[in-house]
């Protein structure tokens, strides 16, 4: 399975080959972050770093945040803060949808009630 | 089925067929004069916004809530049109107060044949009001409940149910299926032109106002092409406009422009005929009713506002086979 750091990198080399801005140097500096800090998460070194940075890496490479996030072992604060206003209702709905297929996943539909009339 | 997706209903019969689905959703345009005048259609200034009733339990009548259904908010004199899309055949009841909008009867769950009391998509792409004659209706218009002023007081001397109520039924599939295999069928799918105290809350209903130039067509499937077994209903309540923030804590956008001022800007109104399809005579139970205007002076109330006659002079003709029109803003 592919690393976070090994993700970023081949992301990062890849934008490199048509455009020089993609250096290490310089999307270290565009993410506020020393390109020796930034080579050693991308070896693996070090481990992913917070989650405003790999947004900002996301951002800077063009990919997803969540999936990015994901890849570290991280849930974006933003959806850690959907599930505690519901937790249960969340968790209970994550169980039974772990094993869904895409479609059935994406088709988790919201139909509008018919009553008495 | 029936889902509420960016304030569209989408009726769906998956059981069916994957290709069942009809789409509805409603129309903010301006109020034509209510003059006897007959107008050209208006062009749509961008959907109503829908809430699920559901959503707001305590907020608003213990009724509403057992009807389920949706919420939409309307400005009092504001006007409304009914945009259908898809290209899966589906007939169509439409009510407002309970009373038929096609056949001017009292609502009944079931598919009338004689006289027809449905419209037919995707052959019917609008209904913007009551169909009042061949090839005229009168302009579906926001009145309160109660005030006398809705097609349902007038013809049933109660102001009980106000919105407005859909049932659809989809072609039967056998049907649809053979009628792939050799014809063309019209899709027109999104062909809708948008140029752009706690006290409880008001209860609106639909009221007929201006004249407009538009035909409502016989079925030309035939009765017998209705699936009368798969169907899917829903109640659309029409709350006050001052109201809708109190009840769902959104706010909606201002009130849309007069036709004098939407004219004199030079904007287009429009017409939509298809010499293909045969109109429907009109109801005389319609044609009886009193339009806002109309009943405004019976009642001996002060004239209506922004109601002067208007001359469009950029009238865009379309027909079935017209492109998609983009939606923008106004």
């Amino acid at each position: 399975m592919k690393t976070f750091g090994n993700h970023i990198r081949q992301a990062r080399e890849a934008l490199r080959k048509e455009d020089k801005s993609f250096s290490l140097r310089q999307v270290a500096a565009r993410i506020n972050v020393e390109p020796a800090y930034l080579s050693k998460i991308e070896r693996n070194v070090f481990p992913p770093p917070s989650e405003e940075v790999i947004l900002k890496l996301a951002n800077e490479l063009g990919l997803d945040g969540d999936v990015l996030l994901a890849m570290a072992g991280k849930l974006s604060s933003e959806l850690q803060q959907v599930i505690l206003e519901r937790p249960k209702l969340f968790a209970d709905l994550l169980r039974e949808m772990k094993s869904a297929p895409d479609h059935a996943i994406l088709r988790v539909v919201r139909e509008v009630k018919d009553g008495n009339w | 089925m029936l889902e509420l997706h960016q304030d569209k209903l989408v009726f769906s019969f998956p059981e069916l067929h994957k290709d069942a689905v009809c789409h509805i959703d409603f129309q903010r345009t301006l109020r034509i004069p209510d003059d006897n005048r007959e107008y050209p259609l208006p062009p749509g200034l961008g959907r109503f916004p829908l809430e699920h009733t559901e959503d707001h339990p305590s907020n608003l009548p213990s009724r509403w809530a057992e009807h389920g259904g949706v919420l939409l908010p309307m400005y009092q004199s504001e006007a409304l049109w009914i945009n259908f899309s898809g290209g899966y055949p589906c007939a169509i009841k439409i009510a407002t107060g309970k009373i038929n909008a096609v056949s001017g009867k009292q609502w009944t769950n079931d598919l009338v044949m004689k006289p027809q009391d449905y419209l037919v998509v995707p052959d019917q792409p609008w209904l913007d009001g009551y169909c009042v004659q061949k090839g005229l209706i009168r302009q579906f218009v926001a009145m309160p409940l109660g005030d006398g002023y809705t097609a349902e007081e007038q013809l049933t001397g109660k102001a009980e149910h106000g919105g407005l109520q859909i049932v659809v039924y989809p072609m039967k599939r056998v049907h649809y299926e053979e009628m792939m295999k050799g014809q063309s069928h019209r899709n027109h799918k999104d062909l809708c032109f948008s140029v752009h105290e706690m006290s409880a809350p008001s209860e609106m209903g639909l009221a007929p106002g201006g004249l407009m130039r538009q035909e409502i067509y016989e079925d030309e499937y035939g009765f017998d092409a209705w699936d009368l077994d798969a169907s899917s209903r829903c109640f659309v309540h029409i709350l006050n406009s001052d109201q809708w923030n109190n009840v769902t804590g959104k706010s909606i956008p201002g009130s849309p422009p007069s036709s004098v001022d939407y004219t004199e800007a030079g904007l287009p109104w429009f017409e939509y005929y298809d010499d293909k399809l045969k109109p429907l005579q009109g109801s005389t139970k319609l044609a009886g009713l009193d339009s806002v205007a109309a009943k405004t002076l019976k009642l001996g109330e002060k004239p209506m506002k922004n109601n002067e006659a208007v001359t469009p002079t950029k009238i865009n003709s379309l027909g079935p086979n017209t492109a998609k029109v983009i939606d923008g803003k106004w």
